[in-house]
Formats: structure tokens, sequence, C-alpha cells
């Protein structure tokens, strides 16, 4: 993989005489003319400061990046005049509408506004002056282990794509730089929150991880997208939301209060891609279809994975009395329909409006009975 | 690439069975309660710090026992967590700890993620309205902003494509590559808007400093690729910070260059630690990084004929183009490449590699260099 | 002085508030969303917009009816409810969690999400702890119902 320069520099005379020519004060000021735009941005709300929104004007913009970037695989930023030999980096995604989304730039923004900081915005010591119950605890253990996991995969999937992304989508690659550190954050506040109750870790989920894995590893970034983007964060949007309604400590809220923000951000730029995606290449729409056909089979191996599904059947109810389960799976019901119903609104919404009448999980969703 | 799950789930009749059973009836399998996991006891040991990662630094879950070789671990389960037959290889690259551990990882994120900015509004952009700078210093500026984006978008492309090949049990470490990642994006925001509010816009590629970046990009390890990310390029980069906040034409560029060195300075020292780490504990890698650094230097070195940068720094370092400016430029940027070079070689003394010196090139070049200026009276 | 629930002098004097504690509402960053508030009472509701942006509540109107595509969500709910909402806030400080926006709403049975777009109903969660904040403010005024 290594790449070498293409001489040894410090045997090249060329070099130490340009470096020479100048520190003698004879500049070539060949950069002085450059042929480029100039513009002078300003905040347009300067409350808000200046974003990346304000400087979407001319050349620099992201509005007029092409659908095909061609002449672009060097990491000039966008805009800037290019000259001489320039490296091609090797990018392989080179299409706007394989990764763009109209609320990009949008959602990085708020990214930055709107982080936080799990070492010290979580009230911890909450946990130790109120301590839950042993059960309820183990049960919390085991959520957050299982959180971690899908967290990890949430950091890999903008690493892993990050450097095939051509450099001209800046804002898109700069938004995925917050996805990586937004996951790694709540990787951490999941971890912390587990060990801190004293429990311990719980166990990994085998077959949560062989749906993430299959999600995680698609073939092509707007596939990966809607998997990891819509398909996952949807789900953990509203694990978040249901802990957050049940949450048995100040902590558990606490941290996902912060947590659904995170992923609403997510899921919204996963619809965002979907639809973008599809609005302009609409031949892929049939494509789109089959992929989804072939892996949202990952989304039951979540919903139904007994590292998920048990804990939070308890943690729900509050126990393991009969009437605290009784509560609990009730509630878990509601969870797992509200997880569909909301993935295939997203999905809908995004452009496959007929989605839900070809897939297999809503009939398997209609079998659910949790008389109380 | 696709991997394809051992299982469909929605053809899977057993398992659909057992969880809607498990709704249905509420009885639950429960054999995740007895999960063979250490319980432990963490304390936050500075309730003003909250609780760190040093906090949970505990028995199998801390990242003082993670043995120099991973072999229990390839899944995405959370380190300590119990591994169930069943979960897949997420192929990492790196199981290895002294290919990637930097002695303090957790404090290095920890600091990264309460010392977090915002390009957007904690630079008083605003202050520029009004601020009328002249042709020749709008334009060395958006020059030098032109290359700061240039290097900065391959920082964040670098130590992210490494991420999802680090073992999962190195938890620690790719928070830290993580808040790397999202540092250098903030950076090229940075310094993009700077250059887009100078009134001329982006200026000027640099061929030659693009041959550079790729070589940090495309390392066979990822100690190699640390030595050249964050000690060589990073190294040189925050020296190059400092000298620009010095020349800073107006307030906001000082600002900018105060808060993304605090950043830089970050990831140089996990660059040090992790260098220092490697030394200790694989020694057979340090001829390796010699030869990393061999080419890391000569690229670094070929950065001298970039004279689109240089004569832009001259031209701020010297505050014009009369003879004068230039003079005085030339004094400034001539001490600004020595430090850069002095400091480049004091960090790898540091951190236990003193013998580069004998072998390095570039180091010659220093010592020419330095004599030179020393001759025209320019001292360090 | 005492305030009336539901009117638009409740969420002008939420603003105040949120204008007095703008600090706290700066450091949960960015609030950019348009929602409807719909506080039922004997099958004729009362029906508010509320437009955020940046920082502050920039702008409250009572309207006849929401229109679902000029909004990002509404909430919707029974007087009785938001009445519990916010008495709960006073009593706490703060609404504790089987009173907070999620949890009456999490389901759909005591308060409701409608919209027209899941990406404007994610918006809720995206500011969950700013809209939070902002009906936590209700502890800091005097209220009728």
């Amino acid at each position: 993989m290594a790449f070498y320069a293409d001489k040894d520099y410090t045997e090249d005379a060329s070099i130490l005489e340009a470096a020479n020519q100048v520190m003698q004060g004879n500049l070539s000021l060949h950069w002085y003319a450059a042929k480029t735009e100039r513009i002078k941005g300003h905040a347009s709300n300067p409350r808000r400061g200046l974003t990346y929104q304000d400087l979407d004007i001319g050349s620099y913009g992201y509005t007029n990046i092409p659908e095909n970037v061609r002449n672009s695989q060097s990491m000039v930023s966008r805009g800037s005049e290019k000259v001489g030999k320039l490296p091609d980096m090797g990018y392989v995604v080179n299409r706007k509408s394989d990764v763009w989304s109209d609320n990009v730039t949008q959602l990085y923004e708020e990214s930055k506004a709107r982080r936080w900081v799990p070492a010290t915005d979580i009230p911890w010591t909450e946990l130790h002056a109120h301590p839950l119950g042993h059960e309820l605890e183990i049960a919390c253990a085991q959520l957050y282990t299982f959180l971690q996991e899908c967290q990890l995969v949430s950091m890999d999937f903008p690493s892993k794509w990050v450097a095939l992304i051509n450099q001209d989508f800046l804002e898109q690659k700069s938004w995925m730089c917050a996805q990586m550190l937004d996951a790694s954050r709540l990787l951490e506040a999941f971890r912390k929150r587990a060990l801190y109750g004293g429990t311990g870790l719980g166990r990994a989920s085998a077959t949560a991880e062989q749906g993430l894995k299959e999600w995680l590893w698609a073939d092509k970034f707007p596939q990966g997208s809607v998997s990891i983007n819509l398909s996952l964060a949807g789900f953990l949007l509203v694990v978040y939301r249901q802990i957050a309604a049940f949450a048995p400590s100040k902590v558990d809220r606490a941290i996902m209060g912060f947590a659904m923000q995170d992923a609403g951000r997510q899921v919204d730029y996963g619809l965002g891609q979907l639809r973008y995606h599809l609005k302009h290449r609409p031949l892929e729409v049939d494509a789109m279809e089959e992929y989804l056909d072939d892996t949202e089979h990952a989304l039951v191996g979540l919903i139904g994975s007994p590292e998920l599904l048990e804990p939070m059947i308890i943690m729900c109810g509050g126990g393991l009395e009969k009437a605290q389960v009784d509560k609990g799976r009730v509630a878990t019901a509601k969870f797992i329909r509200l997880v569909v119903r909301e993935y295939m609104e997203r999905i809908a919404a995004a452009g496959l409006p007929g989605h839900s009448g070809r897939s297999r999980i809503p009939a398997m969703i209609d079998r659910i009975s949790a008389p109380a | 690439m696709s991997y394809l799950s051992t299982t469909n789930f929605t053809e899977d009749k057993n398992f659909i069975d057992k969880w809607l059973y498990t709704i249905r009836t509420g009885e639950m399998d429960l054999s995740w309660m007895k999960a063979v996991t250490e319980k432990i006891s963490p304390e936050e040991a500075n309730p003003r710090r909250g609780l760190t990662y040093r906090d949970l630094n505990l028995g199998s879950y801390g990242y003082t026992d993670i043995p120099e070789k991973v072999r229990a671990n390839r899944s995405y389960a959370p380190r300590g967590a119990a591994i169930p037959d069943g979960v897949p290889d997420a192929q990492p690259w790196v199981s290895r700890k002294s290919e990637l551990w930097a002695f303090n990882t957790e404090s290095y994120y920890e600091e990264a993620v309460s010392r977090q900015w915002n390009a957007t509004t904690d630079i008083p952009w605003e202050r520029l309205e009004g601020v009328e700078m002249s042709e020749v210093t709008g334009k060395a500026l958006s020059q030098l902003m032109t290359f700061l984006t240039e290097v900065e978008m391959i920082a964040t492309d670098t130590p992210a494509m490494w991420l999802p090949r680090l073992n999962p049990d190195f938890i620690e470490v790719r928070a830290f590559i993580a808040s790397q990642a999202m540092d250098e994006a903030r950076h090229a925001e940075v310094f993009r808007k700077r250059a887009l509010t100078t009134g001329w816009g982006l200026m000027q590629a640099s061929p030659i400093n693009e041959m550079a970046l790729k070589h940090l990009r495309d390392a066979d390890s990822f100690s190699e690729m640390s030595v050249a990310l964050h000690l060589v390029a990073e190294g040189n980069i925050l020296t190059l910070f400092r000298f620009s906040e010095y020349l800073s034409p107006t307030d906001v560029d000082k600002k900018i260059f105060r808060l993304v060195m605090q950043d830089e300075a970050r990831h140089v020292g996990y660059g040090m630690q992790h260098f220092k780490y490697v030394l200790e504990h694989f020694p057979e890698k340090r001829e390796v990084l010699h030869a990393h650094l061999d080419e890391a230097e000569n690229i670094s070195f070929a950065g001298a004929a970039a004279t689109e940068l240089t004569e832009a720094f001259i031209i701020l370092a010297g505050g014009g183009l009369k003879k004068e400016n230039i003079e005085q430029g030339i004094k400034i940027t001539t001490q600004f490449n020595l430090k850069q070079m002095q400091e480049h070689f004091e960090r790898l003394d540091k951190c236990g590699m003193p013998e580069r010196k004998e072998r390095s090139k570039l180091y010659k070049m220093y010592e020419m260099g330095r004599a030179a200026a020393e001759a025209a009276g320019i001292k360090l | 002085m005492t305030i009336s629930f539901p009117s638009t002098e409740y969420f002008e004097a939420l603003k105040a508030q949120m204008a007095a504690n703008e600090e706290k509402f700066r450091r949960l960053g960015f609030i950019d969303t348009k929602f409807g508030v719909s506080v039922g009472a004997n099958g004729t509701p009362r029906n508010f917009v509320l437009e955020f942006e940046v920082f502050d509540l920039k702008d409250v109107r009572e309207v006849p009816k929401i229109d679902p595509k000029q909004v990002d969500f509404t909430i919707e709910g029974d007087s009785r409810v938001w009445r519990e909402m916010i008495e709960n806030i006073k009593r706490n400080g703060e609404a504790d969690s089987a009173h907070d926006i999620n949890t009456l709403a999490h389901f759909g049975e005591r308060l409701k999400i409608v919209y027209d777009d899941p990406d404007g109903h994610d918006k809720l969660y995206r500011f969950m702890e700013s809209i939070q904040e902002f009906f936590d403010l209700s502890s800091k005024i005097e209220v009728s119902f």
C-alpha cells in the first residue's frame, strides 16, 4: 500500500535551487494570480456564526457540485486552482447522488453546536446515591452492552468510507467525521454506564452482530448508508426513547436525552441520503428495493436478540416479578411495532412508498400478541 | 466486499417463534444473566473531571491488562463482555497493542471531547467586517489557508481509514482516532472559512505538498502511519501554527491558530507517546520505523520546493512585498524552517530514537541550513 | 403575574425566560425547528405554532388549525395531560421521567406526535434537550388553567 516519493529529493539539486532562489528574495509569485473566484463570505445571521451554508457561493459552493465529479481526484480544496501534477487518491465514490443529502451541512453544523461530554454532562454519582435493584441493574448492564456493539458498527461505517469519497464532497466528509465522534461518545457513555452500575458487562449478541456486520459490509455507500444511517439509527432512536421513557435512574434518562439527539441527526441523514439518491437516480429504485428485501432481515435479528429483548422487558417492567414482566412485555411489544412503523415510514418518505407491501416484516409484526 | 449473515432472520422460524413467544408469555431464557463477567466498583477519581475512561481501568475492563496480542476477541463485543459462539469476525488488521497504543491514550481522548470547539460560533467572524487587508497580505493569507485546507482534509481521511481496522478491544485508541478525525474536519472547515472571508477566495493548490500528504495516508502499518502523520507532519504543522499565530494579520486569525494549535498539540502528544510505546514494546519495529522516517523526511524535504507556500509565508512574516519586508520575511521563515526541523529531531530524541540524527539526511540538511543561517546572522 | 394556559402569553413568557437563560440554551446548541402545540379541550383544540431559530424562540402565534406540511411536527394532547405536565414541572423544577415530552408522547397514548414527513418528526429528537428545557421553564412562571 505504501506510497513513495518518485525520487530522493535530498539529492535533487533543483529542490535546493528552488528553495535558495526564494530564500534569496527572488520570489516567483506564480500563485499570486491564481484563477479563482474572489469572494468575501459573511455570516447571514451573526447569532449563528459563519456556517458552511453562508459559503455556498459560486465555485466554492456545494450546490454547484456536479453529479459526476470527474476532474478532481486529488486533495485540492473545492474552488482552488489546480496546477501541476496532483496525486490521484483513488476515490471510488465520485457521484454526488451516492453520498449527498440536502441536510448535510445543517447536520454538520448542528452536530458541533449540540456537542456534549459524557464524563461531565451525566450526573453519574446519582447511580451510587440511588442504586437500582440487582436484577434491574443487570438488565441495564446487558442493554448497554448490546448498545456498545451497535455503536462500534456505527463508528466503523463512516470511518470505512470517508477516505474513499471524493474530496470535493467536503461538507459530507466533515459530517462523517462528526458521526465518528458522535458514535465514539455514545459508546463511551454506554460503557461508562454499564460499568459504573457495578454488575459488569453482559453478553455480546451473536444474532445482532451477524446482522450488523452484513449491514456494515454493504458493497456500495448508498446501501450501507440506508442500513446503518436509516435502519440501524432509526432502530436505536426508538431504543433510546424507550429507555428514556422507562428510565430507571436519572443517569439513564440523561444519557438517553443526548443519545436521541445524536441518533436523530444520523437517521435524518440516512433518510435524506436515500431520498436524494432515489430522486437523482430513479433507475436505482428496483436495486434498492431488492437490497432492502435481502438485508432487512438484520432488523429482525436485532429486535429478536435475547440480549436486547429480555433486558428491555425487565427494564420496562421494573423487575422479574410476574406483574413486572407482564408490564414489560406489553411495553416491549409496543416498542417493536414503533420500530417497524417508523422504519417503513422513513423508507416510504425517502421514495419507496410500496416497500412495506413487499417487505416480510409487517406480517411478522402482525403476529405479535402481547395480552396484558 | 459484502458479507452475508450466517442466518437470514426472516427465514429462521425458530428464531422468530422464540421472540414472539417471549413477548406473548413473558417466559425468558435469561442465560445472559449468567454471563461470567467481572463485577467492579468504579469511582470518579476527581468529581470535577467526571467519570473518565481512566476511572474504568479496572480488571478485565481496563486497558492496562490488554495483552500484547489480542487473541480472544475479533468481534464487535465490547472489551470485557462475555462472547458467545457465533459472533462474526470484524476482520481487524491491527490486534497487537504495541502497534497502536500510546501512554495516556485515554486522557488524550477525554481532553479532545471536553475541548471541542466550534468553528462557526467560537471564531469572532463579525470582527472581520470592515477589516481591509492589503492585496498582498490578503492573497498571502489566502494562499496559506489554501495549503492548510489540503493538509487538513487528508488528515481526516488518514486516521479515519485506520479506525475500522483496529481491533475493537482498543476502544480508547479508536475513540481518540474518532476525535482526531473530527478535529481535522473542523480545521479544514475553519481554514476554508477564513480563505473565503479574505475577499480573495482560495488560491492555488500545492502539488509537492499533496504528494507528501499521499505518503501520509498510504502507510503499510498503523505505527508507520502514526509516525508520519502524528509525529512528522503534525509536528511540522504545529510549528507552522505557532509561527502563523505570531504573524497573523488580524485577531481573528490569531484566535483560529490558537484553537487549532490545541488540537494539533494533542495529536502530536499521542504520536509521541505511541512512538515511545512501540519502541519500548516492539523493538523489532525500530528499523521499519527508521525506514519509514527516511521516506517521510525525504518528502518533508521536498516541501522546500513548494514555493507557493514559502513565498506566502515570507510575505506574511515580513508584512508585504517591499525589499525590507521580504528581507524580514526571509529571516523569520528561515527561523521557522530550522525550528521545524529542530523540533522534529528533538521529538524523536525524546521518544527514544536519538540515533536518528546519525542516519537522517534531513538532519544533515538542518545542520547545513543552521550554519548558513548563523553565518547570515540569523539565530534560532 | 399569573399566565393562563393555553395562550400565546404562556409561550411568550417561556420565550422571555429562554432569553434570560441564554447561556444554558447556547450550551445545548442550535435549535432550528417549527412545531405545533395543540391543546384539546371539549373538542375544540387551541393550536399554536412555535418557531425556533439558532438559540431562540423566534415567533409564536395561535392559529385556527395547524397545517402539518407547514410544521415539522405537532405535539397534540388533551388539556388535562398538558396541565399535569406543567404542574409536575412546577412541583419539581423540571419534568420528572413520567412527565417529560418523550415519555408522555412515546407510544402516542397521552400526548401524540403528528407529522407529515418523518424528517420533521425526527427534529423533535434532534432538539429534544432544548425543547424539554424550554417547557421546563414553566417552573419559573405562575400558570393558571
